[in-house]
């Protein structure tokens, strides 16, 4: 099996994603034995952020871990476990509200796939960008 | 989440309609537009204040930033209004051709109409100190009265709060007000008499920091709009506030920080790498406390808290320019008349002519530009409103119906807080307020 970032370096779809986890300097943490539950938002979910968003973002890292961070669980859940909680702490210490168990809706993205099992966790990939608040 | 709102269009049988008072406001906003009617006399109005805003503005953040990275904690900090030149030519790192993010086309450097009022004032040529003593100047107190709302009122989200009684803050702190009166003994020993007086000013002085780092955003953007509107290219509210929502997302992750400078030394009060952002720690705060909340004015208006003029609760403050009553705030002293006659020497043309034409003309041009600027900042909290339903809660143009009625329950709860019967909402509904 392969790692979380691994899983996403492959699909394709998670370019921007994944040079944001290399820019926020979070890859060494993710590539750690976890486990963790990301959820993965796709590229057209940055693409959809206001232009400059995502620059000023990348500029920053600290700014930009505490985003990327708002999208990662510590421990490994899947669907089932998640719906059965209405919030979950977030590494970055802001709850995210699982809104809906069917469609599976986290806070105001809609999970598009889930339960993408790796070695270090799972990844449920999502539509848009989740932000704290 | 989408662009710009107005590219979104609300699929209006998908829900019933709201029957909120503000049920039109509520279904105005769904539809991408603004609190504040689209007309093209709001559009006049806000543009010309927003540039009448920013001119002093962009005195506003350079001087907090100068007072919280330099003057620090002078003990009699009488010349903390007279900034040095390096910060009054310190690049804002929104315009200019240095800028990573160009927000505005002009120059990084202080506004020209601002120099030319320095060096001039509303009288003639001469030295800054007689300027200053004549109160002939940019009214800085108003910048600081925004400073402190924003200390007082604390806690409004974010965590730059929590940060400010943390130890890690606290060790920081210590560190920066032993370098900066290391050849001062008298206040070194005030200091280990009372550490926690010193503390709190040093608190302060990081807020003087984050609003300083706010306003250099809000300046250039300004500006912008106003260049905008002058080559015909902002020829709506919804686009005048669309552009602040894009602006908003933006410079959302902007690092807030607090950093001081002894000589060519940095001590770090709050360094970048605490992940504090504009949005979260200066933007939202500053819209709740200083343009919702602020708090009872010495004035011409007495309140009396024990008959409950005054609220229990901070939450319920309003005395921003929301709800304010603009004719007895409107006396000398008081934050948002300094932020009147502020604006007042840098209104563009189209707005004095505006003013001649209605009500007492130039006698109570400052009334009128009061309530414009209470209109310009009903578009600025549609644009935060509307910031914030992009980015927690769901487009407009959704399909879903339960996505459209959760849009519509945060619409109708920021509406709430209109209610009340100090608030200008309906006010502004109609051109007649003047």
């Amino acid at each position: 099996m392969a790692s979380i970032l691994e899983t996403a370096a492959s699909v394709g779809a998670f370019n921007t994603l994944l040079a944001a986890v290399d820019a926020a300097g979070l890859r060494g943490a993710l590539e750690g034995p976890g486990p963790f539950t990301v959820f993965a938002p796709v590229d057209d979910a940055f693409a959809a952020l206001p232009p400059g968003t995502v620059q000023t973002l990348v500029d920053n890292p600290p700014q930009l871990a505490r985003i990327l961070k708002y999208h990662v669980l510590s421990g490994a859940y899947s669907r089932e476990q998640l719906v059965a909680q209405d919030n979950w702490e977030s590494l970055e210490g802001a709850p995210i509200p699982i809104r809906s168990q069917d469609p599976f809706e986290v806070k105001n993205a809609t999970v598009v796939n889930a339960d993408v099992v790796c070695d270090n966790g799972v990844v449920h990939v999502i539509d848009r960008v989740i932000l704290p608040g | 989440m989408t662009s710009s709102a107005t590219q979104e269009r609300i699929q209006a049988p998908l829900i019933p309609p709201s029957t909120h008072r503000f049920a039109d406001v509520i279904h105005r906003l769904e539809a991408g537009g603004s609190m504040l009617p689209d007309t093209p006399e709001n559009l006049k109005q806000i543009i010309g204040i927003y540039k009448a805003y920013a001119v002093p503005m962009d005195f506003y953040w350079r001087d907090l930033l100068y007072i919280a990275e330099r003057v620090f904690l002078k003990p009699l900090p009488a010349f903390k209004y007279f900034i040095s030149k390096e910060y009054l030519d310190r690049p804002n790192s929104y315009a200019g051709d240095q800028s990573k993010l160009r927000i505005w086309r002009g120059t990084e450097k202080a506004h020209p109409e601002l120099l030319e009022f320095m060096e001039r004032g509303e009288t003639v040529r001469m030295p800054k100190l007689l300027h200053h003593l004549w109160h002939d100047r940019v009214n800085m107190e108003f910048a600081e009265a925004c400073m402190q709302a924003m200390l007082w009122h604390q806690g409004m989200g974010g965590r730059f709060n929590d940060y400010l009684e943390s130890d890690a803050y606290k060790a920081n702190a210590d560190r920066a007000i032993k370098a900066y009166f290391k050849r001062n003994p008298l206040m070194l020993a005030l200091y280990a008499l009372f550490p926690d007086m010193f503390l709190e000013q040093v608190r302060q002085l990081s807020y003087t920091a984050n609003l300083g780092l706010f306003w250099e955003v809000m300046a250039p953007v300004f500006f912008e709009m106003s260049d905008l509107y002058d080559e015909g290219k902002l020829s709506s509210v919804p686009e005048a506030m669309d552009f602040l929502v894009n602006g908003i997302f933006a410079v959302a992750g902007r690092p807030i920080y607090h950093h001081l400078y002894i000589g060519e030394e940095c001590y770090e009060i709050i360094p970048k790498s605490e992940g504090f952002t504009w949005l979260y720690e200066a933007a939202l705060p500053y819209v709740e406390a200083v343009v919702y909340r602020t708090s009872p004015f010495r004035g011409t208006k007495r309140y009396n808290a024990q008959a409950q003029q005054v609220p229990p609760d901070q939450a319920d403050f309003h005395y921003g320019i929301l709800y304010a009553d603009v004719f007895p705030v409107g006396s000398a002293g008081i934050p948002p008349t300094l932020l009147m006659q502020d604006m007042l020497h840098f209104l563009p043309p189209y707005l004095k002519d505006l003013y001649k034409q209605h009500k007492r003309g130039e006698e109570d041009e400052l009334i009128q530009l009061g309530i414009t600027f209470q209109r310009s900042m009903y578009n600025v909290t549609s644009a935060v409103i509307q910031a914030l339903r992009c980015a927690l809660l769901y487009p407009l143009d959704d399909t879903n119906p339960e996505h459209l009625m959760a849009n519509r329950r945060f619409f109708e709860a920021q509406m709430d807080r209109f209610l009340r019967p100090e608030a200008r909402l309906s006010d502004i509904q109609s051109q007649d307020y003047r």
